[in-house]
């Protein structure tokens, strides 16, 4: 083994080169430091065939989501002298940074039209929480003495909401754009809103249109073992069963790297495979272990897979819980817009748009001497309406702080694009 | 019987890869009696350095190479690199403790592991990456075996892990290299009193184990896709665990051990569920303990006096 320095160093500038490409090659990892940075899925070429959700077919819509706060009867269109900062929390920097920025984008691009529109003076206050509940309670502890906030959008994980739900206590109101855990809003955490469905309308969804649309007899779950997939395959299984469907169970764990040998196990009878999972580029190798081996059942992911990027097995189906607004003939201006200012976008900035305008609008119409309260803007949250949302439809909240009326939506991948089917 | 062929193929594909982690780990401990813990990080960072080539020469769409030389060219600088990494390790984390208690350079390889791990965090970012083997190597390729198809991509890899484990018995049992590194397993005192350099031995030992991970981070990549930072934790464990069913220490035993740990998983998954295979795992790994405490092939303990 012995060899001359030349020899060594030879060896180690090649290694020293492979490594530095492979620190490159992602490319598309997002630069954090950025507030502008387009998120990583800007090739995330989405159609829609069909408006999403309950488009209202009122034509004064072309203005659609910004329009003056209608709620609760402030004058509107004229100037309103009111200013105050939102507080806004996410995953800006960290493993989901390319969720967080588009986040942010959206609320800036909220913010700045709301300004506009309506003549008032609001900020905005970030607060990165790297998706990590403990970082969140250091940003909720912030917000909660800054008294300039008077009112928060996020955090974005359920387990976040959880975890900052004791230290705002009412005191402050927050809309989550993103969190679908359903035990938030049972009452246990005062004053959170949040404008996405819950994770219980998304199993009978997906299970409903596996039978409606699949024609599935045979349907095989399965769970990475973590709450949010054993919950969802739990709540996808009882709505199959009570169709008479025949449902059979595995699970894997996130870590895994092969899942041949289950996919080898793989009936000819099943129709279809669904994976609640949180990990897309895992579903993506099962994808390609099914192809090897000319299994014929199709895949279904839930919310967790929905990722332009990193999973795209053609004819698979993924639900999300945000429709695609470039669907919504209302929001045509909004996306034009955006596009033009920050690039392409996913499925988790719109309900950022929708969680602001909420916020602003409960703030606008409470303001008292240019100055709207914390107590004002909680209060006000419930009764807020907003026509012609940028999520389509009347944005309304029950009087849990979920939105009514709320759906699940499901995207079929076709040639590698997100296409809405449902 | 297509189901049971098919399993084969698949638990022989991931037994390759076990092996070839196995082989490392069981030279090191055979000369050094020191468990490398920090191996399995090696085979991430061989996964890396061949998604570096792949980068480097434009990519799974389009690389301007031809595929053969992309492949041989993977696998042999991430072996390279890994071998290079692992005489780094050894020489840095490990000389300097060899005379002290065993207890040292063990907290030592948790920690060149841990180091290893933060370090490609830092340099890869958390994100998952994929070789996108199928856009350089057709899915739909493949051999027939009665109802059962293995693809071009397995057969690769298993072709590459046989010849590996050839060359190295060829070298263990043949060269003087190789004389030198069992003399030195047996007795590393009685051999450099032989004349037999023992640092130089204990070096190639470094840098054939770790060579060995590259190669297999690599193959883990074309057949399975995905590589990221924290993939090395697991793997290393079976591959632990197939180095000490086989007999911690002995060569054949590692490759046995291995192929035993993959066909095993692929077995589990496949009959009886995927949520069970790491239990039946080590349940395989318990049960030899208790029946063979030395391993399957391991040779019995001979008080040195």
């Amino acid at each position: 083994m012995k060899s001359s320095p030349r020899q060594s160093l030879g060896v180690l500038v090649l290694v020293v080169v492979a490594v530095a490409a492979s620190a490159c090659g992602g490319g598309e990892s997002t630069s954090t430091d950025d507030a502008t940075a387009v998120p990583a899925d800007t090739d995330v070429a989405m159609t829609a065939e069909e408006p999403a959700g309950p488009t209202s077919t009122e034509a004064a819509a072309a203005s659609s989501a910004m329009a003056s706060p209608t709620a609760t009867g402030a004058a509107s269109g004229a100037a309103v002298d009111c200013g105050g900062a939102v507080g806004v929390m996410g995953p800006f920097t960290g493993d989901a940074a390319s969720i967080g920025q588009e986040q942010l984008n959206w609320a800036t691009f909220a913010l700045d039209r709301f300004n506009t529109d309506n003549g008032t003076d609001f900020t905005l206050a970030e607060g990165d929480t790297q998706l990590d509940p403990a970082q969140a309670t250091t940003v909720a502890q912030q917000f909660i003495s800054d008294q300039e906030i008077i009112g928060v959008v996020g955090p974005a994980g359920s387990q976040e909401v959880e975890a900052i739900g004791p230290i705002f206590d009412g005191a402050l109101a927050f809309v989550s754009p993103s969190a679908t855990s359903t035990d938030l809003t049972d009452g246990s955490i005062e004053g959170f809103f949040r404008v996405v469905p819950r994770d219980d309308v998304q199993g009978p969804t997906d299970a409903e249109y596996m039978i409606s649309e699949l024609d599935a007899g045979n349907v095989l779950i399965i769970d990475d073992q973590t709450s949010y997939s054993t919950g969802l395959a739990d709540s996808v299984a009882q709505t199959l069963q009570d169709s008479d469907v025949t449902v059979d169970t595995d699970s894997v764990n996130q870590d895994q790297t092969d899942f041949s040998s289950l996919v080898s196990a793989i009936g000819d009878d099943v129709d279809v495979v669904f994976l609640p999972w949180q990990i897309a580029a895992n579903a993506q190798v099962f994808a390609q272990q099914m192809t090897e081996q000319g299994k014929q059942a199709t895949i279904f992911g839930s919310d967790g897979l929905f990722s332009p990027d990193d999973f795209t097995a053609d004819g698979a189906y993924v639900s999300s819980f945000a429709p695609d607004i470039r669907g919504i003939p209302e929001d045509e201006e909004l996306v034009t817009a955006y596009t033009e200012e920050y690039g392409e976008f996913g499925t988790f900035g719109p309900p950022v748009y929708a969680a602001m305008q909420a916020v602003l609008t409960a703030a606008t119409t409470t303001c008292e001497e240019g100055e709207p309260s914390r107590d004002a803007v909680l209060a006000a949250l419930p009764e807020t309406s907003i026509d012609n949302s940028i999520l389509g439809g009347t944005l309304t909240f029950d009087s849990s702080g979920d939105i009514e009326g709320a759906d699940f939506f499901i995207f079929q991948i076709q040639d590698g694009e997100y296409t809405l089917v449902q | 019987m297509s189901l049971f062929l098919q399993l084969l193929i698949n638990g022989v594909t991931l037994g390759s890869v076990y092996a070839l982690i196995a082989l490392g780990y069981s030279m090191v401990y055979g000369i050094l009696k020191l468990l490398n813990f920090a191996h399995g990080e090696v085979y991430m960072i061989g996964a890396f350095i061949g998604y570096g080539v792949l980068t480097a020469v434009g990519g799974p769409a389009a690389p301007v190479v031809p595929v053969w030389l992309l492949v041989i060219g993977m696998v042999v600088v991430a072996m390279l690199g890994s071998g290079v990494l692992g005489v780094i390790i050894e020489r840095f984390a490990y000389r300097p403790l060899r005379n002290s208690p065993r207890i040292a350079p063990l907290i030592s390889a948790l920690g060149v592991s841990f180091f290893l791990q933060a370090s490609a965090l830092l340099l890869f970012t958390a994100r998952i990456r994929s070789y996108d083997t199928t856009e350089f190597i057709s899915l739909g390729t493949g051999v027939d075996i009665g109802p059962a198809r293995i693809s071009l991509v397995r057969l690769l890899a298993i072709g590459t892990a046989v010849t590996l484990m050839v060359a190295l018995t060829v070298l263990v049992r043949q060269t003087k290299l190789g004389r030198a590194m069992r003399a030195t397993a047996h007795d590393r005192e009685a051999a450099a009193m032989m004349g037999v350099d023992v640092d130089r031995v204990i070096v190639a030992t470094f840098f054939i184990g770790s060579a060995l991970a590259g190669a297999a981070g690599v193959m883990v990549g074309l057949v399975f896709g995905r590589i990221f930072h924290l993939m090395g934790f697991v793997a290393g464990l079976k591959g632990f665990t197939a180095a000490v069913v086989g007999g911690i220490g002995n060569i054949p035993g590692a490759m046995l051990g291995g192929l035993l740990i993959g066909l095993g998983e692929a077995l589990a998954a496949g009959y009886i569920s995927s949520t069970f295979t790491d239990l039946i795992v080590f349940g395989l790994l318990i049960a030899v303990m208790l029946l063979r405490p030395r391993g399957l092939l391991g040779t019995p303990a001979v008080d040195k006096v």
